[in-house]
């Protein structure tokens, strides 16, 4: 597949005997905005976390853009990643770490430094900028992870949860950001709990449950697979992950008590 | 709340900072594996390694503590009296660098594991969260606190010690212990207000940072200093306070030796001169108001950091968003550099090298003639504490690298980069070492030439270690730990790399008897074959 930006197969993770992801496959294409979603231990961010080569898989095949990421250096090269625990290098400050950041991505000054105002004034991280990250909050940690993600203008972003801590205003910019990217061609690789960000984001959306995808496709598409034309992501997404049987007598217990 | 309960539930904190400082996980690491026994393992692996790591320290109390008594030992030694003073005196300075020094490197993990996190939320009033801080915090000292007073006795009992004479070491040895709790807390403060509070974007800020970390732990490298040379300063005043009873007069009245010579009088309950009894009596009385002063400022801080209340925010004038990216190897150095410049544990591996060959620039001032032993001999002392810091440089990689993992490091970069820093650090020695040749007048060429040779042994030995480290934990992510923490696995790493340093000095000593004038061109070879071959392995590292 040519135009392929992200190419799973296969792909089991494993942590001793618990298998956190089991054989699943599901393809990217450039201009895709691929929302991964399930509930909490589903899968998702470890299989984030093979795409960006943080973790080894078990057994299976990923490629991105045709590279395998067994070819770390190549592949990474190609992602702007946003981990889903913005732990970052705390006692360095967002300037000191963006100067690693290139460094190690081999970016030239003249090319990374008017993207970097660019960002910054967009995240309104400016006035952060030689302040320690261990000092700043955590939205304002997440900003200076985006950032970093964004400054080599990678063609895939693989962002897990990043919209957790930010504000409205940011928020709504990386929502415009991913949007735009996906515009230029680039390929979006996106996890959310937020159903409704996901479903008007979102060009496909991957239901991930008890490590397996359950359901891929177009949020339309999944409507017309659960036979449910009226119902939100949110409903897909319970009945798919089979979550919607027993909630309603969950909710009226809570209740009574 | 009743103290046993308090001490319970202090163990359960403790277990969270020995599995944070092992793991890393909240500065950002993943763990290697999951999945309920696989954690089970690592949590008893954690505190094994924590185990270990105490044991360790606590056996170099035991040695440095037996090593001070040794001139008793000897019949003639004369007159006791000062020798006794001397070897109680350089023992509390071994307690108080020991104890200061691995509180630098575990103080960080224990403000770092953020230990109050666990106790906020529970409904515990904030004077019983304080208490069972302290009580963590002491748990983490508790086999080397214990073996310090221990150790002490039995070697002051073995060379013929007094009870009075005991129980006044035993409260110079707490009073010792609280000076050293209270010098890595003061570090630990430091590091975490130029972590939290201080920026500074500009070279000269991180080389002023640096000079700041120097002077905080500077108390633990005289006492550093005092161990290196402890015979010699034993000696030195047995000598120097027999002749000169004014000289006697000053001593008393510093720490340690005001300690010292109070033990020596109640060993031998020999009155030298009624008014330098008086005066070490007052000043150990001194000594003793600010050892309480210390300990009550202690338990506070040490509170306070638990609770992570030790934060100064200053917010510095943002002129512009400029960065200068550099070659991957430059970065990771510089990077490494900003780290380690406001992290005492980590500037202080820095330092050791610099202070190690100082101690050797001292000695080699005395030796007369530099022939081929006393080279090797002072090439092998540097070389030890240069392989100290590899580990030291991979374990900067466990913080954040749950996210740095994701960047296209390749591990030879890492090797490289951290090779680099590593020699750079051993030719410094070296140009110390000149320099102090160069002054006191002696011929150098020996260690010159043996050295700048040896610099390829100690870049192979350095690539070594930081490939078996890399190899180990690149997967895991990093989670190498704290030094103090993973004490043990750093043992195992030193080995192999000490052994390439040890092969071309050995090579250079054989052929020196079997064939003398091939002796320097055997060293450069094996050197240089190192150097080599490690660089082929290290080049084949993805």
């Amino acid at each position: 597949m040519e135009n392929s930006a992200v190419r799973v197969e296969g792909l089991t993770v494993s942590y001793g005997p618990f298998v956190a992801v089991d054989d699943i496959s599901f393809t990217v294409r450039n201009g895709e905005i691929y929302g991964l979603l399930g509930p909490n231990g589903a899968g998702k961010t470890s299989t984030i976390k093979v795409l960006v080569g943080v973790l080894d898989p078990r057994s299976g095949k990923v490629e991105i853009f045709n590279t395998p990421i067994t070819d770390e250096a190549a592949a990474k090269s190609q992602i702007g990643y946003v981990p889903e625990e913005v732990v970052l290098l705390d006692s360095l400050t967002p300037r000191e770490f963006f100067e690693f950041v290139a460094s190690i991505r081999k970016l030239e000054p003249s090319v990374v430094n008017p993207r970097l105002e660019r960002f910054s004034s967009a995240f309104e991280l400016k006035q952060y900028f030689d302040t320690p990250i261990a000092a700043l909050s955590m939205g304002n940690k997440q900003k200076v992870a985006i950032v970093a993600a964004l400054m080599h203008e990678p063609k895939l972003l693989v962002l897990d949860e990043p919209l957790v801590g930010l504000d409205a205003r940011s928020s709504k910019i990386l929502k415009e950001l991913i949007t735009f990217h996906a515009k230029k061609g680039g390929a979006v690789i996106f996890s959310t709990h937020i159903m409704e960000v996901a479903e008007k984001l979102c060009t496909k959306v991957g239901i991930i449950n008890k490590g397996k995808i359950v359901r891929e496709g177009t949020v339309d598409e999944l409507r017309r697979l659960v036979k449910s034309a009226e119902g939100s992501l949110e409903d897909i997404f319970l009945k798919v992950t089979e979550q919607e049987a027993g909630m309603q007598d969950v909710i009226r217990a809570l209740e009574e008590e | 709340m009743k103290f046993s309960e308090a001490w319970r539930l202090s163990g359960k904190v403790y277990k969270e900072v020995t599995f944070q400082s092992i793991f890393s996980l909240r500065a950002g690491s993943g763990l290697p594996q999951r999945g309920k026994m696989d954690i089970k393992q690592l949590v008893n692996s954690a505190r094994t390694s924590t185990l270990i790591s105490k044991l360790i320290t606590t056996v170099f109390i035991g040695v440095f503590g037996s090593t001070v008594f040794l001139p008793l030992t000897v019949a003639s030694v004369s007159p006791r009296e000062l020798t006794i003073m001397g070897s109680v005196s350089a023992f509390l300075a071994v307690v108080l660098f020991l104890i200061a020094f691995m509180g630098l490197q575990v103080s960080t993990s224990f403000v770092s594991s953020k230990a109050i996190d666990v106790l906020n939320p529970l409904p515990l009033s904030k004077r019983d969260i304080s208490n069972i801080v302290f009580l963590c915090f002491i748990r983490i000292f508790d086999l080397p606190l214990t073996a310090a007073v221990g150790v002490f006795l039995v070697v002051y009992f073995l060379v013929g010690g007094s009870v009075l004479g005991g129980l006044i070491s035993i409260v110079a040895i707490v009073a010792t212990e609280i000076f050293a709790l209270t010098l890595t807390i003061n570090s630990a403060k430091f590091f975490y207000s130029r972590v939290r509070g201080g920026g500074g974007k500009s070279a000269w800020q991180t080389f002023l940072r640096f000079v700041f970390t120097f002077f905080w732990i500077l108390p633990t490298f005289i006492a550093y200093l005092l161990i290196s040379f402890s015979g010699e300063v034993v000696q030195a005043f047995a000598s120097l306070t027999q002749n000169f009873v004014s000289i006697l007069q000053f001593l008393v009245l510093i720490y340690p030796f005001s300690f010292g010579f109070l033990v020596s009088y109640a060993t031998y309950l020999r009155v030298v001169d009624y008014s330098i009894l008086g005066l070490s009596v007052a000043s150990t009385i001194l000594y003793l108001a600010v050892a309480y002063y210390c300990l009550r400022w202690v338990t506070r801080t040490v509170r306070n950091l638990g609770a992570g209340a030790i934060v100064k925010v200053s917010k510095e004038l943002v002129k512009d968003t400029i960065i200068r990216p550099q070659i991957p190897w430059l970065g990771i150095i510089r990077k490494d550099l900003r780290v380690a410049s406001r992290a005492p544990s980590y500037a202080s591996l820095f330092l050791l090298p610099a202070m190690q060959t100082v101690i050797l620039a001292i000695s080699f001032s005395s030796i007369t003639d530099v022939g081929l032993s006393a080279a090797l001999g002072i090439l092998t002392g540097i070389s030890m504490i240069t392989l100290l810091l590899p580990p030291t440089l991979l374990s900067i990689e466990g913080l954040a690298s749950a996210y740095t993992r994701s960047l296209p490091m390749k591990k030879r970069t890492l090797i490289s980069a951290k090779t680099l820093l590593s020699t750079v650090t051993y030719v410094i020695s070296l140009v110390v070492l000149s320099i102090v040749a160069v002054y006191a007048g002696r011929d150098f060429s020996f260690v010159l030439t043996f050295g700048t040779i040896h610099t390829f042994a100690i870049a192979a030995a350095v690539m070594l270690e930081l490939t078996i480290l890399t190899d180990k934990f690149w997967k895991e992510g990093f989670a190498v730990g704290n030094i103090y923490s993973r004490l043990s696995t750093y043992v195992l790493i030193f080995i192999p790399g000490f052994a390439v340093v040890l092969v071309p000095m050995i090579v250079a000593v054989v052929t020196f008897f079997l064939a003398k004038q091939l002796y320097l061109t055997a060293f450069l070879a094996t050197a240089l074959a190192e150097f080599t071959l490690m660089t082929a392995v290290v080049v084949r590292e993805k």
